[in-house]
């Protein structure tokens, strides 16, 4: 007979969240069946789960709590508030801004909301190169409808859309590349431009308005301004997480917490749940943890129109071009984004001084289009001196694939009507021509510091498969080495997938927690 | 290759990873009193006045980045709001800089000093004595560089001025970009998503 658990009545809005506010004792002691370090699309997804099932959950979630109505539609404050290190979260050489959502809800606050199913070619390349044989496409396919229903993730409705991607849906017809509306997991947008900033409205069907409310009616307790410090483990098992409460302004530790839990799953993200193991000394026996990262580096050009354009309200995203997506057709995707000043502001070199604000001064004639290349995972992510490092360069074979996206990017803005391009470099580079595009992308060099880039697809540093000396977490999501300590977010992935992994993460999150359910039943 | 310290390259690679930041809220309501203070970079007729409230900056990193602006967001002719109006120095300090883990907030006042430096083997000259039209081709210059750390400070440290200019809403009017806008278009939260049925 199925076990009926109760539930609390839901707020209509906001989320019952313990922060450091509201601390008063310097030592918290918990007693749970599972701890989840991490508040995002896996953190969030895993809470409910295990909570439903009617286990005591607590979930610690390092950033702040900003409700929604709290959001400031200006970029550069929520990069400020919500965002890793202020949004100054970078690669060791400093050329790609790794973006990734801190606070309640994680990155799935400050995401586009597109979503893209795992294509089959990588779940039959993991089965192949990873022994991933259980993550076939027909055991993910419930997976993906069951997420797809729950967040509304649905192909953009006509009306979904900015006056820049309509032109570079023109440029896409006049070249008869494919345009493609994005799925994303919005209600009834009202196209404010301000995904990245948060969603001021709850259109945006992040977890602060899903899987969080819900995994608190089924009584799962939500710490933020909670960074776990180390996890626990006895005898192979997982035990416990310890963890500090920090007021977020003035950096003071506000309690010191130890929870006892026999089942902890790591969700913090590809950044931090590799740091939290390194730390805890655990899960490292194939000494893989950290490595492997690969982040989907983007740049963007911009094209400068004729006429105005405004193009900074409307979908944040809503056109795609991935004719070239596949490894074998190219391994580039193309998105286009609306963008405030903020964001104009560093896209483009034009020169210093009266060049760059004559640039600026024609903001409301920019249309920038992103290239979004598959990369290798090339890189890792470590402690360094007691300071985080993620130690990436862009692999000249991507950058190649790079160049080829680049040069397909410029094709379209100019068949859009573009009149010049701007190409992301730290010296001043533009094409006035479309006969230029080959000659002025094919000659450039992979260089460091030299373009900028954008990443917002860390992922791949705790690589799931079969073989523990390969990798760190088994195809159920248990580490190799230490039992009952799951990891649930995108470092899972084994490869990158070029396309925006958080529904992939959503599908595994709740086909890892039907497995932790099952075996902790 | 020029050697650096350690603390160089950490300063290059955290300015030139500093992302969209605003720090208006850090930024508002300080006075912009002038106080003129003493040269740590060396003797230059170009230091400028630092206004009270800057607070971690020193004064002769301050004279580095008030003439990184001066060259960079130049307004004349335009109907950009001039600088003279916008408390970027103060964004860039007290939001900025003011937040910085201290290992960060040290190598990036050596890549400060550097780059201030850097003019002298080709204009005989430190940033900040330079003239407009040499400053600016000094910052092209780096920007075009062969040298990585070159590259770097002149992305990054431009990047660091523009950001703490266009974080402040005053400037983006002449732009024709109007900001905020749920609160303007009366739109209603949806709230909390009703509990999933499966």
């Amino acid at each position: 007979m199925a076990k009926t658990i109760p539930t609390n009545t839901m707020p209509a809005h906001g989320l019952k969240v313990t922060q450091a506010s509201d601390i008063n004792d310097g030592d918290i002691h918990l007693d749970v069946d599972a701890v989840v370090i991490g508040s995002g699309a896996g953190g969030a997804i895993s809470a409910y789960e295990l909570a439903k099932a009617g286990k005591k959950v607590v979930v610690l979630e390092a950033g702040r709590y900003v409700p929604s109505e709290k959001f400031t539609e200006m970029m550069a404050v929520s990069m400020d508030a919500m965002y890793a290190d202020h949004g100054g979260q970078s690669n060791s050489a400093g050329d790609i801004a790794v973006l990734q959502g801190t606070c309640v809800g994680g990155s799935t606050v400050v995401n586009a909301a597109l979503c893209f199913r795992t294509p089959d070619y990588y779940l039959d390349l993991w089965a192949r190169d990873y022994g991933l044989t259980n993550l076939t496409p027909e055991v993910l396919l419930p997976y993906f409808e069951k997420v797809e229903a729950n967040l509304s993730i649905e192909t953009n409705k006509s009306y979904e859309t900015s006056a820049g991607a309509e032109l570079l849906r023109t440029g896409m017809k006049k070249l008869s590349l494919p345009d493609s509306s994005a799925k994303r997991n919005i209600r009834d947008c009202v196209m404010t431009g301000f995904c990245f900033a948060g969603c001021k409205s709850d259109r945006k069907q992040s977890m602060l308005v899903t899987y969080l409310p819900w995994a608190a009616a089924y009584g799962a307790e939500i710490y933020a301004d909670t960074r776990a410090t180390r996890i626990l483990a006895k005898n192979g098992k997982a035990s416990g997480v310890e963890a500090q409460v920090v007021d977020p302004d003035t950096k003071e530790i506000k309690a010191s917490v130890r929870i006892n839990a026999p089942i902890v799953v790591a969700a913090a993200g590809p950044i931090q749940t590799p740091l939290l193991l390194q730390r805890s000394n655990l899960a490292n026996s194939s000494g893989q943890v950290g490595k492997n990262f690969a982040c989907h580096p983007t740049l963007s050009i911009t094209g400068m129109f004729d006429d105005n354009v405004d193009n900074f309200h409307g979908a944040t995203h809503s056109l795609y071009m991935d004719k070239y997506t596949m490894p074998e057709e190219g391994g580039y995707l193309l998105l286009d984004a609306v963008q405030d000043p903020t964001e104009a502001s560093f896209q483009a070199e034009p020169g210093t001084g009266e060049p760059y604000m004559a640039y600026m001064s024609r903001y409301r004639n920019a249309v920038r289009l992103i290239t979004l290349i598959h990369d290798q995972n090339v890189g890792e992510v470590n402690w360094n001196n007691g300071a985080k490092e993620i130690k990436y360069f862009v692999d000249d074979a991507d950058f190649e694939i790079m160049k080829a996206g680049l040069k397909t990017n410029a094709r379209i803005l100019f068949a859009a009507g573009a009149n010049k391009l701007h190409i992301p470099s730290s010296q001043p580079l533009s094409i006035d021509s479309e006969n230029d595009i080959d000659s002025v992308i094919g000659g450039l060099k992979n260089e460091p510091a030299r373009y900028r880039y954008t990443s917002f697809h860390p992922q791949g540093t705790c690589r799931m498969g079969a073989d523990p000396a390969k990798t760190v977490v088994s195809p159920t999501g248990e580490t190799h080495d230490v039992h009952n300590l799951y990891v649930v977010d995108a470092s899972l992935l084994p490869t990158s997938i070029g396309y925006n992994p958080s529904e992939t993460v959503y599908a595994l999150a709740h086909y890892i927690n039907d497995h932790i359910n099952r075996v902790h039943s | 290759m020029t050697r650096m310290s350690n603390s160089t390259h950490e300063a290059i690679r955290q300015v030139n990873g500093l992302s969209r930041r605003n720090f208006l809220k850090a930024a508002s309501g300080l006075a912009v009193a002038a106080s003129v203070g003493t040269s740590l970079l060396g003797a230059s007729r170009a230091f400028a006045s630092m206004p009270e409230g800057i607070k971690v900056m020193s004064q002769g990193e301050y004279a580095v980045m008030a003439r990184l602006m001066a060259v960079t967001l130049p307004t004349a002719g335009t109907s950009l709001i001039p600088t003279s109006q916008i408390p970027v120095m103060q964004t860039l300090d007290a939001a900025l800089l003011a937040t910085m883990e201290p290992h960060i907030l040290e190598g990036l006042k050596g890549g400060i000093q550097y780059f201030n430096e850097g003019p002298k083997a080709s204009f005989g000259k430190t940033f900040v004595e330079l003239s407009d039209d040499q400053a600016k081709r000094f910052c092209d210059a780096w920007g075009d560089s062969d040298e990585v750390p070159h590259r770097a400070l002149a992305v990054g440290l431009k990047k660091l001025i523009g950001l703490s200019y266009w974080a402040n809403p005053p400037t983006w009017a002449p732009l024709g970009y109007d900001g905020p806008v749920t609160d303007r278009w009366g739109i209603k939260s949806l709230g909390n998503a009703p509990m999933p049925k499966q």
